[in-house]
């Protein structure tokens, strides 16, 4: 218990002292997982609302897969994208393994499933009498369509935030594609795995207290914006 | 060749959810300028109705001529003219500033937004400083309701298309959503077609009423229905006996079809039964409720028998001469072949 106890102490030195161990693994997971989520809203937003608006041939099994999409093993996308970007993959040119970029496009491949399935569902709870009234009020297609993502903007941010609390928090990809490299691709949830495999609790709490205080600032921001 | 004083023209409407017909109109016409009030049960294809002349669909068969041209449904053009308040109105996720000032935004009609909403607002009884900075959550049924009206009137609509107005506000909204509408008419021309359960109220606003039944239009307004089961005797009629044991006798078809139509001009009132005639139905009844019917000057009494609503119109000499009121036991009397099946 005692170790715990320290460790909590241990962690509120690393973070006033301005440890830069820490700070460049905070830096480096708040880096890859801005740009992964950026990417997946941008691809799963507009996917998600296709598939939630629209009726096509083969709507339910595109459903299928993406429910099972979003049950993918961290460790398997790391094995995928290190496949792909290693030396002796089709992408290993572009030098992205051991790279924050690689880091983040296997992160894009994890959350963008949690971004389409969320948006899809959101628009498919669309009240139906809402499309009526756009459509009587004179809405023409555009209009209907971004009317409708702003009706579900909570929707769509609840999307985000589970995407995003998804992302922060995995090991495998970053582990496997950004081979926690200190201050280059180590972000806080390699950096925690590190540290306590090598018995070094303090650090690993610091971190972990760090993780639970990134995940609060975006969620309190994001409460922010919801009552604005 | 269908005359430009014409808003609607339906020709050999049908229109099907799945393999149920919903929607089976012959011919249909709406005049511009006219407030037509639309009866029917639930299910009975008023909304669907609606629906259709919003262009907010397409029916399955026929035509829809809107001032004489047919006018492809979803169309920017068409949806500038014509619109329709939902049963539940559904307000955006905004102040009700922006509520009303969507349809004229998407318009591009930005002018003197404020002025408008204001005037748009007193229409319905609502005072700006109050509640145009209101969201959406901040208002009640009734509140809802009369905003969304009022998201309606801000563009002076060629056709304004209500369905069940007043189905869940008090009397003072009622009222005042019935004075909206009838300015809208009055000020703009505006064609006024109202779905609504509260009869009282639709003919105190309406032109002219239509009556639907599974889909079926009758165009004298309010008509009696029965619906089976029927017991058929001696071959060729049916029998309806009733929770009090008194029996309706019609002659009828074939035995699947099931509903019969009751024309309220088939029916008479008296206040005691008649002798002879076999084939005459005579229920005893009470008087239940009379409308003043504004365009023939007319009575619709409503006669309760048992479980049963029988409406039927009456000229004020009959009503004064049989000193009628509701309350007062009634016979009916209507002959057995005067009926139509659907």
């Amino acid at each position: 218990m005692d170790f715990i106890v320290a460790g909590f102490i241990k962690a509120i030195e690393l973070l006033v002292s301005g440890d830069s161990s820490t700070w460049t693994a905070v830096l480096a997971t708040l880096q890859v997982s801005t740009c992964s989520m950026l990417l997946s809203i941008g691809a799963g937003l507009p996917c998600g609302f296709v598939i939630g608006y629209f009726d096509f041939k083969y709507k339910k099994h595109v459903r299928t897969l993406l429910d099972t999409l979003l049950a993918l093993p961290t460790v398997f996308i790391g094995l995928a994208v290190y496949a792909f970007i290693s030396h002796q993959g089709p992408l290993g040119e572009m030098g992205l393994l051991f790279t924050l970029t690689g880091i983040a496009i296997g992160q894009t491949i994890l959350a963008f499933p949690i971004v389409t399935a969320i948006t899809a569902s959101t628009i498919e709870n669309i009240d139906q009498d809402l499309k009526l009234t756009l459509v009587t009020l004179g809405a023409g297609k555009r209009h209907i369509i971004a009317t409708c993502l702003w009706e579900v903007r909570y929707g769509i941010l609840a999307a985000a935030v589970t995407a995003y609390g998804r992302v922060l928090t995995e090991v495998g990809i970053s582990m496997m594609v950004g081979g926690n490299i200190k201050y280059q691709t180590r972000t806080v949830t390699t950096a925690i795995a590190l540290e306590t495999s090598k018995g070094l609790f303090a650090d690993g709490i610091a971190l972990g207290i760090v993780l639970i205080m990134i995940a609060f600032i975006v969620n309190l921001s994001l409460s922010f914006l919801r009552r604005q | 060749m269908t005359k430009i004083n014409l808003t609607y023209h339906l020709k050999n409407i049908r229109h099907y959810y799945g393999n149920t017909k919903v929607l089976d109109i012959e011919d249909l016409k709406i005049e511009k300028g006219s407030i037509t009030g639309l009866i029917g049960p639930n299910g009975s294809g008023k909304t669907t109705l609606l629906k259709l002349l919003a262009f907010a669909g397409r029916p399955t068969a026929g035509n829809i001529l809107y001032n004489g041209r047919q006018e492809f449904p979803f169309s920017p053009t068409i949806r500038s003219k014509v619109t329709l308040l939902t049963q539940k109105p559904y307000l955006l996720k905004r102040t009700v500033f922006e509520n009303i000032v969507y349809g004229l935004k998407i318009r591009k009609d930005k002018e003197y937004l404020e002025t408008r909403v204001k005037k748009a607002l007193s229409t319905v009884g609502l005072d700006y400083q109050d509640f145009a900075p209101r969201k959406w959550h901040e208002l009640s049924g009734g509140e809802a309701q009369r905003v969304a009206m009022a998201a309606r009137l801000i563009l002076k609509p060629e056709v304004l298309l209500l369905d069940e107005p007043i189905a869940s506000v008090d009397a003072k909204s009622a009222k005042l959503i019935r004075e909206a509408s009838l300015k809208a008419r009055d000020t703009w021309g505006t064609t006024l077609v109202i779905a609504s359960h509260d009869l009282q109220w639709l003919y105190s606003i309406s032109d002219r009423q239509l009556s639907l039944f599974k889909g079926n239009i009758f165009s004298t307004g309010i008509e009696n229905i029965i619906t089976g089961p029927f017991e058929k005797i001696n071959g060729e009629s049916l029998v309806k006996t009733l929770g009090d044991g008194q029996a309706i006798t019609l002659k009828g078809p074939a035995p699947k079809v099931c509903t019969a139509v009751i024309k309220k001009d088939s029916i008479s009132i008296d206040l005691k039964k008649q002798a002879g005639d076999s084939g005459l139905n005579q229920l005893s009844g009470l008087l239940a409720s009379m409308l003043l019917e504004k365009k023939s000057g007319h009575i619709m009494a409503t006669v309760s028998i048992h479980d049963l609503s029988f409406v039927l119109r009456l000229t004020p000499d009959k009503i004064s001469r049989l000193n009628l009121y509701p309350g007062k036991k009634v016979i009916l009397r209507f002959h057995s072949n005067e009926v139509e099946w659907i």
